[in-house]
C-alpha cells in the first residue's frame, strides 16, 4: 500500500515536471518576439528597433532558449511569475491571487449545486426506471448537456434579469451575483451526474446483495439509500474528485460573460491581450491541479474500495 | 421490489417539494430584489448626479506617459498643454502660445492658479517636471517626430515655459495635445522625479478624480472640487467592467448602465437594433478612420498597376456598406476623408464600373484562361488576402469581394491569421492584400503619413514597388517640416494625388465612433480625439 502511494507520489511529481515543461515550451513556440507583443499591447503606437531592444533587455529574453526555461522554473519555485505583459505594474502572482478566491467560490457554489440536484433527481430516476420523470429528466439531461454554458448563461441572463427582474445580469459584490453563473455552470455537470448516478445504480440493483437483502424482508426504501446509493456514490467519487479541477478550470466562459472577476475572465483577457506571463501560469495551474486530484482520489479510492487494493 | 401504487404518491410527492424547493429558493431573492428595485427607482426619480459606464476591460495603469491605461480614464483625469478641436487647438493648461518665425521656438503663457487635485500648483515648473519625466523615458516615445527635434525645454518663470526644436514642425501642437504622453501628472505623484516605472498615485488636474477602483470589477469618478474649468453636471461616473458584447446591451436595457461608447464596443447590428427605440438611443460620429485593403506593389500580380486599378473599379463599396455596416459606415473613396485636415484634394474617385475593370485588365494583357481565371505569361491572375481573424467584419467583406472578383476572373485565396500573426505578416511585406485601418484623429494624416517612411506598418512594405516611392517619402519629410500653410497643402496634394493614382489604397468605408445610451441622458457628444469620451459635457433630463 504504502509503495503505491509513493510510486504514485514519484509520478505525479514527473508529471508536473512535465508540465512546466510543454507549458514554457508551447508559450515560446509562438513565432512572434515576446518583445515586439509587450510594446504592441501596451498600446505603443509606433514599435520602434529602439523600443524592442530596450523591452528585450528588460524581459531577458537575449538568453538562450534552455537557460530561460530553467531561470524561469527556478522563478517558479519562488513564486515569481514575473510581471503581466499588459500591465507592467501587477505581478503575474498577484493577479492569480486576486482572482483566484472568486474562482473557487463560484467553483464551490456550482459543486453544491450539482451535488444537491444530481443525486436525489438520479436516485428517483433509477428507482422510478422509464416513469414519465424519467423519461422528463432524460429530455432535460440531453438538452442540457448539448447546450454550451455560453448559451445557458445568456438565456438565463435573459430570463431571470431582464424579463423577471429578478437578479442582477452580471458583475459581483453579493450573494445575489453568483447565483446565475453558478447554476449556468452546475447545469453541464448535474446532466451527466444525473446519468451516472442513475446508470450506476441501476447496475447495483442487478446485484446479489440487493436480491439478499430484499430475501431479509428489508424495506425497500432502505434498500435503496442504505444500500444502493450509496454503493453507487463510491463508483462516482472519482468522478465527483476529478470534477473539483474541472469545474475551476472550466469557469473561463461563464465568468467571462457574467463579468466575474476570477481567474477564468483573467485568463480570457490574457488570451485576447497576448499576455504569455500569466497565459503561462494558468496552463501550470490548471495541470498541477488535475494531476494532484487525480493523485488524491486515486489513493483516496484505493483506501475505500478493497477490491481496487487487492488488484494493485 | 417497490410496487406501482407504493410509488405515486411518493413521486408525486418529491415532484412537489422539488417544484417547490425552486420556488422558495427564487421567492427569497426576489424579495431582496424588490428592496434594492425600489431603491434604483428611488434614485431615478431624483435627477441623476450618477452615470454608470461600462468597459470590456479595466483602467489598468493610468499614468499617462505610458501607454497602458485606458484612454477615455486618463482624458478624465489629466490635461495637456493645448486641445485639438474641430477648427485647430484651443488653450487648455496654457492659455496662450507664440511661435517663433522659424517655427523652432513655442513658447507657452501657463495658465495661472490651476491645481492638481492633491492641491499641489500646476505652473510652468510643474509642466516642466512632467517633460523631464518624459524625455528620460525617450526611445518609447520616438514615434512622435517631435521627441526627436526637442532641443530644451525650459521654464523661464511661473507662468511662462519655452519648447525649443532643432528645426519646425508643424504637427508639434498635436502632438503636444495627445493625451499620452504629454498630460500632466502631479510631480508629487511621480516616483523620485520619474514616471517611466510608474506613478504613485494617479493625479492630475482634469474634470474628474479617481476615487475608488477595484481591479476588473469598477471604477468610480467623482467631479474635482479644485478644477479649473466649467464644472461638469454629472456628480459621479461608475465604470463597470463587462467583457461580453451581449451582456453589456442586457444590462443597458435593464437600466443597470447607462452609456455604451466607443469603435469597438458595439456591433453594426446592435445600432441597428435601436434605430427606432423608445428607450434607447444612438449617436453616430463623423468618419474618424478609414478602413482600407491595401495592396502590396510587390506582389506578381499586384504589382502591375492596372491590376490594382481595376480592383478599385470593381470593388462595390455601397453594398459593403448598406450590406454589412447597414449603412452605419458610409462607402469611402479616399484614403483620408475629406473632412481630415488637408485632406479635401481635388481627386477623382474611382467609380464602381465592372466594364472598366475588365477594360483595363485587357488592355494589360490578362486573359481569361481554360479555368476561367486570368492569366498572363503562364502567370494566373491569383493573389490572397490577409485578415485579422479576430475580426469577424473582415472575414465577411473578404468573402464578399472574393466573389465579386471572381466574376472578373481573379481567384483569390482569403486567409485569417490570429493578431499578432498578422500584424508580423503585415510588418514583414508577406501578403498580397490586407485589411488595414488608418489611425483616425487626431493622428490623421501627419502621422499616418509618416509612419510609411518606417518599416513598423504594412504601408512601408506595400509602398516598396513604387518608383516615386523615395520622392513620396522625401515630399512627406518636407511636409513636417513646412512653415508656410500654402506649401504644406501643396505637398499634401500631391501626396496625396500620387498614392491615390497608385492605387494601392483601395478605401471601403469611414469607421465611425459609436454610442448606445439610455434616453435620459444629454448632449452624449464626440470629440476630437477618438478615445475620449466627453463626460464633462453629458447632463441627464430634469
Amino acid at each position: 500500500m504504502i509503495v503505491y502511494i509513493i510510486k504514485r507520489i514519484l509520478v505525479s511529481i514527473l508529471l508536473i515536471f512535465a508540465v512546466t515543461f510543454i507549458c514554457f515550451v508551447f508559450i515560446n513556440m509562438i513565432p512572434s518576439d515576446p518583445a515586439e507583443v509587450v510594446l504592441r499591447v501596451r498600446q505603443t503606437p509606433i514599435i520602434t528597433e529602439e523600443a524592442i531592444k530596450e523591452v528585450t533587455q528588460a524581459l531577458g529574453l537575449d538568453d538562450p532558449y534552455f537557460i530561460r526555461y530553467l531561470k524561469w522554473l527556478r522563478n517558479c519555485l519562488r513564486l515569481d511569475f514575473g510581471v503581466s505583459y499588459i500591465n507592467p505594474s501587477r505581478t503575474v502572482w498577484g493577479e492569480f491571487t486576486r482572482t483566484l478566491p472568486d474562482t473557487i467560490l463560484l467553483a464551490l457554489s456550482s459543486l453544491i449545486i450539482v451535488i444537491i440536484v444530481s443525486i436525489p433527481t438520479g436516485f428517483f430516476c433509477a428507482i422510478f426506471k422509464d416513469s414519465l420523470f424519467d423519461r422528463v429528466v432524460r429530455i432535460l439531461v440531453f438538452a442540457t448537456t448539448s447546450m454550451p454554458a455560453y448559451v445557458v448563461g445568456l438565456l438565463l441572463m435573459w430570463l431571470i434579469s431582464y424579463r423577471l427582474k429578478l437578479l442582477p445580469t452580471s458583475g459581483s459584490g453579493g450573494f445575489r451575483h453568483i447565483i446565475m453563473p453558478s447554476i449556468t455552470i452546475a447545469m453541464t455537470y448535474i446532466s451527466t451526474y444525473i446519468r451516472l448516478i442513475r446508470n450506476n445504480m441501476l447496475e447495483n440493483m442487478k446485484e446479489d446483495y440487493v436480491v439478499y437483502a430484499k430475501v431479509r424482508g428489508l424495506n425497500p426504501w432502505r434498500i435503496s439509500i442504505f444500500h444502493i446509493l450509496k454503493n453507487s456514490l463510491q463508483s462516482c467519487m472519482v468522478a465527483i474528485g476529478m470534477s473539483i479541477p474541472q469545474l475551476i478550470s472550466g469557469t473561463m466562459v461563464v465568468e467571462n460573460v457574467f463579468a466575474w472577476p476570477g481567474l477564468g475572465k483573467l485568463c480570457i483577457a490574457s488570451i485576447f491581450n497576448r499576455d504569455y506571463p500569466i497565459i503561462q501560469l494558468y496552463i501550470l495551474f490548471v495541470g498541477i491541479l488535475f494531476v494532484l486530484f487525480n493523485l488524491i482520489f486515486d489513493i483516496l479510492q484505493h483506501l475505500a474500495d478493497p477490491r481496487i487494493r487487492s488488484l494493485s | 421490489m417497490i410496487t406501482k401504487n407504493a410509488i405515486k404518491p411518493f413521486l408525486i410527492l418529491s415532484i412537489i417539494v422539488l417544484v417547490l424547493g425552486i420556488f422558495a429558493g427564487c421567492s427569497k431573492t426576489s424579495d431582496v430584489e424588490t428592496a434594492s428595485n425600489l431603491n434604483t427607482d428611488e434614485a431615478t426619480k431624483m435627477t441623476r448626479e450618477e452615470l454608470v459606464f461600462v468597459n470590456f476591460r479595466d483602467i489598468r495603469d493610468l499614468n499617462p506617459h505610458l501607454y497602458a491605461g485606458e484612454m477615455y480614464a486618463q482624458e478624465m483625469l489629466y490635461e495637456t498643454l493645448v486641445t485639438i478641436s474641430k477648427d485647430g487647438y484651443e488653450p487648455c493648461l496654457a492659455e496662450s502660445w507664440k511661435i517663433s518665425k522659424d517655427g523652432k521656438v513655442y513658447t507657452f503663457n501657463i495658465r495661472k492658479n490651476v491645481y492638481f487635485s492633491d492641491g499641489e500648483i500646476c505652473d510652468a515648473h510643474a509642466i516642466k517636471a512632467n517633460f523631464d519625466a518624459i524625455i528620460e523615458n525617450k526611445e518609447r516615445h520616438t514615434w512622435l517626430e517631435m521627441m526627436n527635434l526637442l532641443v530644451s525645454v525650459e521654464a523661464t518663470d511661473e507662468n511662462t515655459l519655452m519648447i525649443t526644436l532643432s528645426s519646425p514642425y508643424y504637427p508639434m501642437l498635436t502632438e503636444l495635445g495627445v493625451t499620452r504622453p504629454f498630460a500632466m501628472v502631479s510631480p508629487k505623484a511621480m516616483i523620485n522625479g520619474s514616471t517611466k516605472d510608474g506613478v504613485q498615485e494617479y493625479i492630475g488636474t482634469g474634470s474628474y478624480i479617481l476615487k475608488e477602483f477595484k481591479t476588473d470589477e469598477y471604477a468610480i469618478f467623482e467631479k474635482n472640487p479644485l478644477y479649473w474649468g466649467e464644472e461638469p453636471a454629472i456628480d459621479k461616473i461608475t465604470v463597470k467592467v463587462i467583457p461580453d458584447n451581449q451582456t453589456r446591451i442586457l444590462a443597458l436595457e435593464n437600466g443597470e448602465i447607462d452609456l455604451i461608447y466607443g469603435k469597438n464596443m458595439i456591433d453594426a447590428d446592435t445600432i441597428n437594433k435601436y434605430v427606432n427605440s423608445e428607450e434607447i438611443e444612438i449617436a453616430l460620429s463623423k468618419p474618424t478612420s478609414t478602413r482600407q485593403l491595401l495592396m502590396n506593389s510587390k506582389s506578381p500580380v499586384l504589382g502591375d498597376i492596372n491590376v490594382r486599378k481595376a480592383i478599385q473599379h470593381a470593388t462595390d463599396k455601397k453594398m459593403i456598406s448598406d450590406g454589412i455596416f447597414y449603412g452605419l459606415e458610409e462607402p469611402a473613396d479616399f484614403l483620408f476623408s475629406k473632412t481630415v485636415p488637408y485632406c479635401d484634394v481635388a481627386i477623382k474617385p474611382y467609380e464602381y464600373n465592372f466594364q472598366e475593370a475588365v477594360k483595363l485588365l485587357e488592355e494589360s494583357g490578362w486573359v481569361v484562361g481554360n479555368d476561367a481565371i486570368r492569366e498572363k505569361n503562364g502567370q494566373k491572375l491569383a493573389f490572397d488576402i490577409l485578415y485579422n481573424s479576430d475580426s469577424v467584419t473582415e472575414k465577411i467583406i473578404s468573402e464578399y469581394i472574393q466573389s465579386q472578383y471572381s466574376k472578373l476572373g481573379m481567384s483569390v485565396t482569403i486567409k485569417g491569421e490570429e493578431e499578432q500573426s498578422y500584424r508580423d505578416n503585415m510588418k514583414a511585406g508577406n501578403f498580397d492584400m490586407v485589411f488595414n485601418i488608418s489611425w483616425g484623429m487626431p493622428y490623421d494624416p501627419q502621422s499616418s503619413l509618416s509612419a510609411m517612411q518606417r518599416p513598423v506598418y504594412g504601408d512601408y512594405a506595400a509602398q516598396q514597388g513604387l518608383e516615386d516611392k523615395t520622392h513620396l517619402d522625401d515630399m512627406i519629410s518636407k511636409i513636417m517640416v513646412s512653415t508656410s500653410e500654402e506649401e504644406r497643402q501643396k505637398l499634401y496634394n500631391e501626396v496625396l494625388s500620387i498614392l491615390h493614382e497608385e492605387a494601392i489604397y483601395l478605401p471601403l468605408t469611414y469607421e465611425c465612433n459609436k454610442a448606445v445610451f439610455t434616453k435620459d441622458l444629454n448632449n452624449v457628444v464626440f470629440t476630437q480625439s477618438q478615445y475620449e469620451v466627453p463626460f464633462a459635457m453629458m447632463h441627464f433630463k430634469k
